[in-house]
């Protein structure tokens, strides 16, 4: 047999048969090389409540060359793209060893998600605001989790559910009344939560960032 | 070993470039007896060096094999370790040799575990068969860690131990099960001195992934956080049966150690696996006054510039100069791209004229107006003495008051110049082509003519000499466009045009129809023509190169190198 189908095939059937790690990994179609990983949210984490899928591509060359994965549950964290689910983690990259699993990658993700590292970005903006308040970073994350993961989201205060109208604000970690204080001006809404964010308009960095520079992003965007 | 106290501590990449510019003379010698004795750029009895060419050597990859060798040798030698040992301490420095003993003598033990021949924490217990690196490496811990981020300050329940325990190779019934393919009937298993085992056809697609698909030579283990680097030997004995990779593994250590070596470069020709040596053009204040322009000894046509990334010959121009105009045709290409097209409408009668040769001298076919392709003046003016066609008349440009004007002029300015040059890298394209006609033609000769196969080279040799001529004249366009307007600049031009205009003659002779009554002839005319020709070629070469030595040329621009 292949040895790279015989591998992929003994990784599942390891996974299945190990109940206790809360890990699962599934076949998308009939192909063993294009696969959906799953787990919880880490426990203390914002994250904590949400389940999260990996969709997983095994390489021609694998496990000699790293193993493809990124995320398809939206999710609010430094070193995953908001926008494509990529993500940063070096051993996915050159710290990748031919003995790493599909579990054990797993398992380093899961651990991502309990210890960001912001100066090693995926998504510099998220990074951003990651560095400006991480209170605040986190509450949007945990907006994220219960929005896209499925989190009962019992400690997102005062953001309403998310089970409605998704909040676009608390999406882009914004407050309200920033938004709502150049939406007077006459600026679009969905123009003003962009530009915010883009400025990372969060924290101590409202007090550096001057309402011209904003009024002046607003009229470029 | 002297003359590097100017260069800082941290700076790997230097190498003492007096003490290999011995060890390239010695091998040179010897790689010269191997070359094709044709192949006369390696010829003893060429004739001396032109002003416009530059010293080299061109090494194999042989040759180059034996310069590592030495400086492996050496190094093992005065530290008395296995060559092996040696070939990874030195790849890991980049073969800056004087900054390895330095280290070495500083904390051999820090540099055994950079090299990956030993590991923090955990040298080899016992010496492995017949093959160890020698360690006096035991139980330090300073060195590099690789930095991972599995290292999770709390990993989530109890996925990491397992993780850990397939590190040891898992043996049920003493059978040996590899913890990478899982395969249990396999019998050859391979480790290192860490004694990481793995089974053979793993290590093989292992190392042949890295090599083939990463083009990396610096193997590790494939254990999780070993730090050891796979050596010569061990590579050798996975591709036992792979000969093609370990080939390949060969050619990725000699490119690294030509990466490292300043006088040294690769040539960029696609699967070449020749090393030039030109330890003259090292320095950046040569490469204002010279253009470094060298050739493999595979091909004569691997011609490139040792100086910048420019894989063909850009003399006369030198480097920096050659890179600014490609970046303005880089930058200019959509408002140039119409005067690539291959047709144009004759002035006179406005039919279409395509052309198929890399003559410029055009004949319309319907009203049979001859005019020059380039400028689509009148051909009748090309022959005589106020003969225009490569000179700009710079008069628009000056008189042009308004900002409009201004950059219409400097459009116009550079469409003059880049017109010229498109135009002749165009005809060497088509001359490219000829070779095929060219080749029928001297088969007809034969035939027709008394003249035997030696005799009718003449006029592949013209084919030759022109294309070697408009590539020159591509270049004199590129530097007359930021040459300053004056004496100099004329006399430049002067020597271009009268190049320009012989090598339009000769582009037309040989592409004439050839009649058996007057072939002798013709043969006469071709070949007085190439002889001139490249006399015209040689003053063009020969004068802009003295010109930049006695730095004559002053430019309209600032230029690397001339401030
Ligand atoms: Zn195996
Ligand atoms: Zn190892
Ligand atoms: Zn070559
Ligand atoms: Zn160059
Ligand atoms: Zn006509
Ligand atoms: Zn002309």
């Amino acid at each position: 047999m292949d040895a790279r189908l015989r591998r992929v095939n003994k990784e599942i059937s390891d996974c299945k048969n190990d109940k206790s790690s809360n890990i699962s990994i599934d076949l998308v179609d009939n192909s063993p090389f294009h696969l959906i990983g799953e787990f919880d949210g880490p426990e203390g984490t914002p994250y904590e409540g949400g389940h999260f899928k990996v969709d997983i591509i095994i390489p021609e060359s694998y496990p000699f060359q790293p193993v493809k994965m990124k995320f398809i549950t939206k999710v609010y964290h430094p070193n995953v793209s908001s926008a494509s689910g990529a993500i940063c983690l070096d051993i996915l990259k050159d710290a990748w060893s031919p003995v790493l699993t599909l579990k054990s990658t797993l398992i380093s993700l899961q651990s991502l998600l309990c210890s960001p590292e912001p100066r090693d970005p995926q998504d510099a903006e998220v990074a951003k605001h990651y560095m400006t308040s991480k209170s605040s970073f986190e509450e949007t994350a945990r907006y994220w989790t219960q929005a896209y993961a499925g989190g009962s989201g019992k400690e997102v205060r005062g953001k309403g559910r998310a089970d409605g109208p998704r909040d676009e604000i608390a999406m882009a970690g914004l407050e309200r009344a920033h938004v709502e204080k150049f939406q007077a001006m006459g600026f679009d809404r969905t123009k003003v939560i962009d530009v915010l964010r883009r400025l990372n308009y969060r924290g101590a960095n409202v007090a550096q960032i001057n309402d011209d520079k904003v009024v002046d992003e607003l009229i470029k965007s | 070993m002297s003359s590097n106290d100017e260069y800082s501590d941290e700076d790997i990449e230097y190498y003492d470039e007096d003490e290999d510019m011995e060890d390239i003379d010695d091998v040179g010698s010897a790689s010269e007896m191997e070359l094709d004795p044709l192949n006369d750029l390696n010829d003893p009895t060429r004739p001396q060096r032109k002003i416009f060419e530059v010293e080299y050597e061109s090494l194999s990859q042989n040759d180059v094999e034996k310069l590592m060798r030495a400086d492996i040798e050496y190094i093992s030698s005065i530290f008395g370790v296995e060559m092996d040992t040696a070939s990874l301490m030195l790849r890991w420095i980049n073969w800056n040799k004087e900054k390895l003993i330095e280290k070495y003598m500083d904390n051999a033990n820090a540099v055994l575990m950079a090299s990956g021949i030993t590991q923090a924490d955990k040298a080899p217990e016992r010496a492995h068969a017949g093959r160890s690196p020698s360690s006096s490496a035991h139980q330090s811990s300073i060195g590099p860690r690789r930095s991972s981020r599995r290292i999770a300050p709390e990993p989530p329940k109890s996925g990491k131990t397992k993780i850990l325990e397939r590190l040891t190779p898992p043996i049920e019934d003493g059978k040996f099960i590899c913890p990478i393919c899982f395969d249990d009937t396999q019998t050859e298993t391979l480790n290192m001195t860490c004694f990481h085992k793995f089974c053979k056809s793993c290590w093989h697609a292992y190392v042949e992934s890295k090599v083939r698909t990463e083009a990396e030579s610096w193997i590790s283990c494939m254990a999780e956080d070993c730090s050891l680097v796979a050596p010569d030997y061990f590579i050798e004995g996975v591709l036992k049966e792979d000969k093609a990779t370990w080939d390949r593994f060969q050619e990725l250590l000699v490119r690294h150690f030509v990466g490292a070596m300043p006088n040294l470069k690769y040539c960029p020709y696609p699967s070449c696996t020749y090393t030039v040596s030109c330890p003259v053009s090292v320095s950046k204040t040569s490469l204002s006054s010279t253009v470094p322009i060298v050739t493999c000894g595979a091909s004569a046509a691997h011609k490139f510039c040792f100086g910048c990334h420019v894989d063909s010959d850009h003399r006369p121009v030198i480097c920096a100069v050659a890179k600014m105009w490609l970046q303005k045709c880089r930058d200019d290409s959509e408002t140039a791209n119409w005067i690539k097209s291959n047709t144009k409408e004759c002035s006179k009668c406005q039919s279409t004229i395509e052309k198929n040769g890399g003559c410029n001298h055009m004949t319309c076919k319907k009203c049979k107006y001859e005019f020059c392709w380039v400028c689509m003046g009148p051909w009748s003016e090309h022959g005589t003495s106020w003969y225009n066609c490569n000179r700009y008349d710079e008069k628009a440009s000056v008189d042009a008051r308004d900002a409009q004007s201004r950059s219409r002029a400097s459009l116009e300015r550079y469409l003059h110049y880049y017109n010229r040059w498109a135009n002749h890298e165009q005809s060497k394209k088509l001359s490219v082509e000829l070779y095929a006609k060219t080749e029928k033609k001297m088969e007809e000769m034969q035939i027709t003519s008394e003249l035997s196969w030696i005799e009718v080279q003449f006029m592949k040799k013209a084919v030759d000499e022109v294309i070697k001529c408009r590539t020159t004249l591509m270049w004199t366009y590129g530097m007359a466009y930021y040459l300053e307007r004056g004496n100099e600049k004329e006399l430049f031009e002067d020597n271009q045009r009268d190049l320009e205009r012989a090598v339009e003659e000769l582009s037309e002779l040989i592409e004439s129809p050839i009649d058996p009554e007057v072939i002798k002839t013709l043969r006469q005319k071709v070949t007085d023509k190439t002889v001139y020709v490249q006399k015209r070629n040689e003053i063009v070469l020969e004068d802009t190169a003295k010109g930049f030595m006695d730095r004559r040329w002053k430019w309209n621009v600032p230029v690397e190198g001339y401030d």
